[in-house]
């Protein structure tokens, strides 16, 4: 097997949903037996390009070659049978079966009248673990078992079929830094094999460590592939956000901020996130910025109420207290719009008017009967303001579009008057030209003197919109930066780095 | 040094515990089972005779055959609420067949497994193809199945006279003073706990039930699973209706009413997780054991008919709540262990 010999080749591959291009005429090639980074910021199209290479999303157009012949999948499985395997963060396993079951289940080990041989399954399992230089007990339930242990059981079950290519994606993010060794030597020892490995993810230093080649992507195109040796982390973060800032977002004028109106005083979950602090300004915007599964969705979600934290405390309207239920954080004043809106923030099944008073049911009639009339007197001047663009309020929220939904969910937290907002990626999935409609209604927040905090992963929204940007990484503030300092680069950096270098370089408990 | 062997100790200590989860779910039923007859052993008098406790096996024989069937569609993250309506049609339309060819012999038992088979691919087929939640559809066959029963019979009852003899001798048959309706019960429960560890399909039951999604990544095809558990649910049912009508004096159309409640009871109190993916039939059998003593023990308590509802909803739902809380461990370990 020669080194220049490709293994896959993508070949022009583009795939939109609706208006949003999620992948745009990508082509590069990962060569046999090497290990091949592909790193991109959120939403650069890395895992929609995962999907199609693993059969879960057909490519619109263009073609996927595995050793030179063209492969259609349409399921999982069928990439799996031809030697594609994938090793998702979410284990594809079955947690109250033994190891080796879950790496022999479908073809087990069978005796001479067609029944499971248990004997040989484990033998067979603690052969193929000490190849890959693992120690895990065969006989144990999976449950229990530690993430990078999983994942190496995913991988031993790919290598017991004819593997060509493993693809491990994001694989170190909840891994610690020693468990992130190990994964890495069976990476290598799975490359010894003649196995060609697309490894993805957000720490620029392991990518280096580990890498042969690096693809970086940006907005859903490719933007180099180059040998990992020719490529610093500075050059990797300069491809990945080397795009013009001005060009989709108006920068909102900062103005100058009041007095404190919210803080967040040592909050800590242990192995979600330590010790955050903040504090809001009134009609000032905070950005938290940080790559997904950072902990910027668990913090916010723990000022909430929802994951009350360990320890730790918020002040809010003078009071300073320690959340324990999304019930009396309500009642302090927080309004907290969740990352998807269309699970937690809205109720489609409704009317907009409904869902605009949802939040204040209890204040709207005597003795808690609740007119047509009533609900619709009380929404009606939100949905004005916000301009919610509908023949009636009478209509299903679900009939809404993107951009339309997210402005009811604003308007209905103004309708209960809280103190704060904290904003969980407001445009995810809304097409650009809504964005900035959204950026608007944030604004108006932040200009009618409401301390703002906004979760983004889009750098230039949060460039844009932010008076100051925190970045979260492994459940920390690593940094923080004044609109004057913030650069994509720089949050970029801080936000990629890995837990090694977070804080002194401990590990996580 | 000492901290050393502390974790090696430790480190075996937790090698035994996830090897043996199970198993000591098991052992936690046995030991419940042993509490619960030395309190009634204890309270009452004639409860440890060897009399009262082949009472106990001999009620508790047919109910572990049903509930070794309703826990393989447990298993499967599924439910069964028309065992009782199957055991009634099934025994029902057997009776009627034994009654009008008296020589028939074995081919009895093929028409009471039949039955239970066909209803159960039924089921099965409603819930695996259907897309109907398991609950819901059962539900709705448990009222069919009924339906068709009290149509065919008419009300009519047939007392047990019109039943070959073997038929009636077997029930009352003893194996060395061990009555032989307890042995096959034995013998049934010994075979599936063989062919849950062994046989391809069944290890196909637990993945399915343990985690769907990851089923389809592993080419198994989850419907055919399912089909299968309601079918092999149904011909345990079947075979156990078989035994049933051959040892209660009159069958009537409510044969077997209720009955779907006590196999959920003992599949439930034996361990067998209603999330699916985990128990074991062994476990069953101790489940309708307890289930068994619970009954007969408050009779012998002098306890008012009345309270054995009460008491056996009461363990449905300790039991539940028990393993709920075990499995949001267990999946807590599983999922979020980004740590």
């Amino acid at each position: 097997m020669t080194a220049e010999a490709e293994r896959l080749s993508i070949r022009s591959v583009s795939k939109s949903f609706g208006p949003v291009r999620a992948v745009r005429n990508v082509s590069f090639s990962i060569e046999a037996c090497t290990i091949h980074a592909l790193v991109g910021e959120n939403g650069a199209g890395k895992s929609t390009l995962v999907k199609m290479i693993t059969g879960m999303l057909p490519p619109d157009s263009g073609e996927i070659l595995l050793d030179g012949r063209v492969c259609k999948f349409f399921t999982p499985l069928d990439a799996r049978r031809s030697g594609i395997t994938a090793v998702y963060q979410d284990p594809k396993l079955f947690p109250h079966l033994d190891v080796s079951e879950n790496i022999f289940m479908g073809f087990q080990p069978r005796n001479m009248f067609g029944l499971v041989t248990k004997r040989r399954m484990y033998t067979e399992t603690e052969r193929m673990l000490g190849e890959l230089g693992v120690e895990i007990d065969p006989r144990a339930l999976l449950a229990g078992r530690s993430v990078a242990e999983i994942q190496f059981v995913e991988i031993i079950r790919a290598m017991c079929a004819d593997l060509r290519l493993l693809i491990l994606d994001e694989p170190t993010a909840s891994l610690t830094p020693a468990e992130a060794d190990r994964l890495f030597a069976v990476a290598n020892s799975v490359k010894q094999r003649g196995v060609s490995v697309l490894f993805i993810s957000h720490r620029l230093d392991e990518v280096r460590r580990i890498a042969d080649q690096v693809t970086v992507m940006r907005d859903g195109e490719c933007i180099v592939t180059a040998p990992a040796a020719d490529m610093t982390e500075a050059d990797m973060v300069r491809h990945m956000v080397g795009r013009e800032l001005t060009s989709f977002f108006v920068r909102r004028e900062s103005r100058a901020a009041g007095a404190v109106k919210f803080e967040v005083k040592n909050l800590s979950l242990p192995g979600m996130f330590e010790n955050v602090s903040m504090s809001v300004r009134a009609g000032e915007i905070v950005g938290l910025a940080g790559l997904v599964g950072a902990g910027r969705t668990e913090i916010a979600e723990s000022i909430f109420g929802i994951r009350p934290p360990k320890s730790g405390t918020v002040v809010i309207g003078g009071v300073e207290l320690k959340p324990s239920s999304p019930r009396q954080m309500l009642r302090k004043g927080v309004a907290y719009i969740p990352e998807n809106r269309d699970d937690n923030g809205l109720i489609v099944e409704l009317s907009i008017a409904c869902n605009i008073c949802l939040a204040v049911l209890d204040r709207l009639g005597p003795w808690g009967f609740i007119g047509r009339s009533s609900e619709s007197r009380f929404a009606k001047p939100f949905a004005d303001d916000f301009e919610i663009k509908t023949p009636s309020l009478d209509a299903l929220a679900g009939s809404l579009s993107g951009g339309n939904r997210q402005k009811v969910v604003l308007a209905k937290w103004l309708g209960s008057e809280p103190k704060v907002f904290i904003l969980d990626e407001p445009t995810h999935g809304i097409d650009v030209g809504t964005k900035s409609q959204v950026h608007q209604r944030v604004s108006k927040l932040a200009e009618a003197g409401y301390p703002v905090v906004l979760i983004s992963s889009d750098l230039p929204e949060i460039l844009a919109m932010s008076d100051r940007i925190l970045v979260v990484a492994s459940g920390r503030i690593v940094a923080e930066f004044s609109r004057a300092e913030a650069t994509q680069e720089k949050v970029m950096m801080a936000a990629s780095r890995s837990p090694l270098l977070v804080g002194a370089g401990e590990e996580r408990p | 040094m000492i901290a050393n062997t502390n974790s090696a100790l430790a480190r075996r200590i937790s090698t035994t515990l996830s090897r043996n989860t199970l198993r000591l779910r098991v052992f936690s039923v046995l030991l419940s089972l042993a509490a619960m007859l030395a309190v009634f052993a204890l309270t009452t008098t004639n409860f440890l005779t060897l009399q009262n406790l082949k009472v106990i096996a001999f009620n508790a024989s047919l109910l572990t055959m049903v509930a070794c069937g309703e826990s393989i569609v447990v298993i499967t993250r599924n439910l069964d609420v028309s065992v009782g309506s199957i055991i009634g049609f099934s025994g029902f339309i057997t009776a009627m067949f034994a009654a009008a060819h008296p020589h028939a012999g074995p081919l009895i038992i093929v028409v009471a497994v039949g039955i239970g088979f066909v209803l159960g691919l039924v089921n099965g087929t409603i819930v695996a193809y259907g897309r109907v939640p398991s609950i819901v559809a059962t539900l709705g066959t448990l009222s069919i199945f009924r339906g068709f029963t009290y149509i065919v019979g008419k009300g009519v009852e047939l007392p047990s006279s019109y039943l070959p003899r073997w038929m009636t001798n077997g029930a009352e048959a003893t194996v060395l003073g061990v009555p032989f309706v307890v042995l096959v019960a034995l013998l049934v429960v010994l075979a599936m706990a063989f062919i849950s560890r062994r046989f391809p399909i069944m290890r196909r039951v637990y993945a399915v039930g343990s985690n769907p999604g990851a089923a389809v990544f592993y080419g198994l095809r989850a419907n055919r699973v399912v089909l299968f558990a309601y079918a092999a649910c149904g011909a345990l049912v079947g075979f156990a209706a078989f035994f049933y009508i051959s040892r209660v004096g009159t069958i009537s159309v409510i044969l077997g009413h209720d009955w779907e409640l006590m196999a959920l009871a003992s599949v439930v109190l034996g361990g067998v997780a209603t999330t699916g993916g985990s128990g074991s039939i062994i476990g069953v059998l101790f489940g309708a054991l307890m289930l068994s003593t619970i009954d007969n023990g408050l009779v012998l308590a002098h306890a008012q008919e009345y309270w054995r509802m009460f008491i056996q909803g009461f363990a449905i739902v300790g039991a539940i709540a028990l393993d709920a809380g075990i499995e949001r461990r267990i999946m807590a370990i599983f999922r979020n262990q980004r740590v």
